[in-house]
């Protein structure tokens, strides 16, 4: 599994120099948070470095959307309505326009449009056949990746996701781009129900012959690598480690809030605001919360003075974050299905006891502490088990 | 079974078929076994009149179309005039032998006669699924166990042929099965859903049932509903038995016998290849 670069806000640094740093990877750029100039910019700048690559996210989930730099690019059709657009000229222009943008930013591969699954019915899947249909016919010359843009109520319904998987065994793509929206708008995700359709659809699509990446992920998606997903997206803030689809629909004042840093801790798959770290200092169990192989983004922070005094700045935390989750990501799939879901719950033991023990002295991760969030991904890997698990331990070396 | 009047009939029909006596009778046929002079043991089927004339082309068809080696063949069709009227009848090639629900009645199959069933019945199975055919019936009683121990799939009376349109109306709440072995979506009549992972799941649960003498959705059952209601809501068993691939054949029923049918395993041809690795695997041991 890979670790790809979600585009958003303030990220123009951070990718180019992440993927210079890691020797290669991919970034997904976003229409929403970069204006025509900067998409090209973008893509040039990594585009030239070692193994360095890009796709663009058409963010087409809600095709209503006024999202003032959104819906400015060239590509966002001036007019829309559901009933004609699939059916007619407009689709192809959009193809297009697309087929465009994605030569002129040297894509490696094309995540086609996709709108935002309320319900899995047939009218939406009509919509994937005919951005499908449009797109073979459009003739990108680089690899198709259809988009399967999931609501949160559908994707908690098992019986939706069933649907879906029925319907994508007709697809022929060369892979997808899996955006989920999670269940209340959370960031941990503590609906079990959830993230086990999560995973059953990254399995049903793999064994139906196509790559998966999973966009806007977070280090909780680690488990999809027992289903062996190609890759999840990640990026700075929440708005790019969640799907929050509200994002896409008109200009949110988030890049002009103050916000929190966090410090993430790999091993207990938590996340703390810095004066927790002063309190475990405090107590002497700081050493517990320091990662095993010292990033020097945060090296300082366990140098022997107080951690929040030290400060850790927004652009080594992201970088920190991101570069713990690579690490994670690249040892997360294993030779074997028995072997890649061991590693996982290995994971997830490790991070109880270090919680146990970090919580036993007041330390919390609190809305991004982990410790209510290993029974989920416990009770995930045991129905993936149940239901996937034979055919994906036959066909693992061949996904 | 059949009276004298019937045997009279049929004898006086079919004077060119010596030992004739009644095999079966059911709501759509009566079955006889009988001596052909030169293709031998046969079976002579008759098929009610009210019988839709669909319902039987499609079942000689579908047998006619599954180049199976153990598939008995059909050897003549005709129409003859009855007390019940202008019946088609069908002659077969008969196998000698017991049904795999006789066999059972002693005892589970051995861990060579599970792989020798195994592999036979798949590889009828892959037959008729690269015919694009679905059995539909897959259980006990319809595969006979011959003399030299060998399988025999039977009875494609059910049949569908996922080329040409289904001939139970769509809006029938359910299909047609056997309860206890026809997965899901054909109990509910999703005939969209019908294609050989069906027979995978029919498959799955003879082959538990051959292996523990053990039906786990009829057993106990109090009523039909009960039986239903297992299949659609509870978990299998997992498959334990004494040999070396013992953990590979339990993941392989496991796979075949879930629930959504986009769980499966996606065909009978990869089925028979896995089984057919473990049944090697097993061999070696």
């Amino acid at each position: 599994m890979k670790l790809h670069l979600q585009f958003g806000h303030g990220m123009m640094e951070h990718s180019r120099s992440l993927i210079d740093e890691w020797g290669g990877g991919t970034v997904i750029l976003s229409p929403r948070d970069l204006n025509d100039d900067q998409l090209k910019r973008q893509a040039k700048a990594v585009n030239k470095l070692p193994n360095g690559f890009v796709m663009i996210d058409p963010q087409f989930y809600l095709p209503h959307a006024d999202h003032e730099r959104l819906v400015s690019h060239a590509f966002w059709p001036k007019s829309y309505s559901t009933g004609s657009f699939f059916g007619g000229p407009e689709l192809a222009k959009l193809m297009s326009d697309l087929k465009l943008l994605n030569d002129q930013l040297d894509t490696s591969e094309t995540i086609l449009p996709g709108l935002l699954a309320v319900e899995i019915n047939d009218d939406w899947l009509a919509t994937q056949d005919a951005v499908l249909e449009e797109a073979l016919a459009t003739t990108f010359g680089r690899p198709l990746v259809q988009t399967i843009a999931v609501s949160a109520d559908a994707c908690r319904v098992e019986s939706q996701v069933a649907r879906l998987l029925e319907h994508a065994e007709k697809f022929k793509v060369d892979g997808y781009y899996l955006v989920c929206e999670h269940p209340k708008g959370s960031y941990l995700v503590e609906d079990a129900a959830w993230l086990a359709n999560v995973v059953d659809l990254v399995a049903g699509l793999k064994l139906n012959g196509g790559r998966v990446t999973i966009g806007y992920s977070h280090h909780q998606m680690l488990i999809a690598s027992i289903a062996k997903a190609d890759a999840i997206a990640s990026g700075t803030w929440m708005n790019v480690r969640s799907f929050p689809p509200e994002k896409f629909q008109q200009a949110s004042q988030e890049e002009i809030r103050t916000r929190a840093l966090w410090y993430y801790c790999p091993q207990a798959l938590s996340e703390y605001k810095l004066p927790f770290l002063d309190i475990a200092k405090r107590i002497g169990v700081l050493n517990v919360l320091a990662p095993r192989v010292m990033d020097p983004q945060v090296a300082h922070l366990f140098g022997g003075g107080q951690p929040s005094t030290l400060g850790l700045s927004e652009g080594a935390a992201f970088r920190y974050y991101l570069s713990s989750l690579k690490r994670q990501v690249d040892e997360s799939v294993r030779d074997s299905f028995d072997d890649t879901v061991t590693t996982h719950e290995d994971l997830l033991t490790q991070a109880e006891s270090i919680l146990g023990t970090l919580r036993s002295h007041g330390i919390s991760g609190q809305m991004r502490d982990f410790s209510d969030i290993v029974a989920v991904n416990r009770a995930v890997i045991a129905a993936t088990l149940a239901t996937r698990g034979a055919i994906l331990r036959r066909r693992w070396s061949t996904l | 079974m059949q009276n004298q009047n019937t045997l009279s009939w049929i004898n006086s029909s079919f004077p060119g078929l010596n030992n004739i006596n009644p095999l079966a009778q059911g709501g759509q046929k009566l079955v006889f076994s009988a001596e052909h002079p030169t293709e031998g043991a046969v079976v002579l089927k008759i098929i009610h009149p009210f019988q839709a004339a669909e319902v039987v082309r499609r079942e000689i068809l579908a047998v006619q179309t599954v180049a199976a080696a153990r598939v008995p063949k059909i050897l003549d069709i005709g129409q003859v005039d009855t007390p019940m009227g202008r019946c088609v009848w069908i002659r077969e090639q008969r196998i000698i032998g017991m049904t795999l629900r006789e066999r059972l009645q002693s005892g589970p199959l051995s861990t060579y006669e599970l792989f020798k069933f195994g592999t036979q019945t798949l590889e009828s199975l892959a037959d008729a699924e690269r015919a694009h055919i679905v059995h539909r019936d897959v259980k006990p009683e319809n595969i006979m166990v011959d003399q030299n121990g060998d399988y025999w799939l039977l009875d494609f009376g059910i049949s569908r042929h996922l080329s040409m349109s289904p001939l139970t109306p769509l809006t029938q709440a359910f299909g047609k099965f056997t309860l206890g072995y026809a997965p899901p979506e054909q109990l509910r009549n999703i005939q969209i859903e019908i294609d050989a992972r069906a027979d995978l799941f029919a498959f799955g649960v003879t082959f538990y049932e051959c292996a523990t003498n053990k039906q786990p959705f009829r057993d106990g059952a109090v009523n039909e509903i009960e039986i239903l209601r297992r299949v659609e809501n509870d978990s299998f068993p997992a498959l334990l038995l004494p040999c070396k691939e013992s953990t590979s054949l339990a993941d392989l029923v496991n796979a075949m016998t879930q629930k959504r049918r986009d769980h499966r395993p996606t065909s009978v041809s990869e089925v028979l290849i896995w089984f057919q690795d473990i049944a090697k695997l097993n061999a070696r041991s």
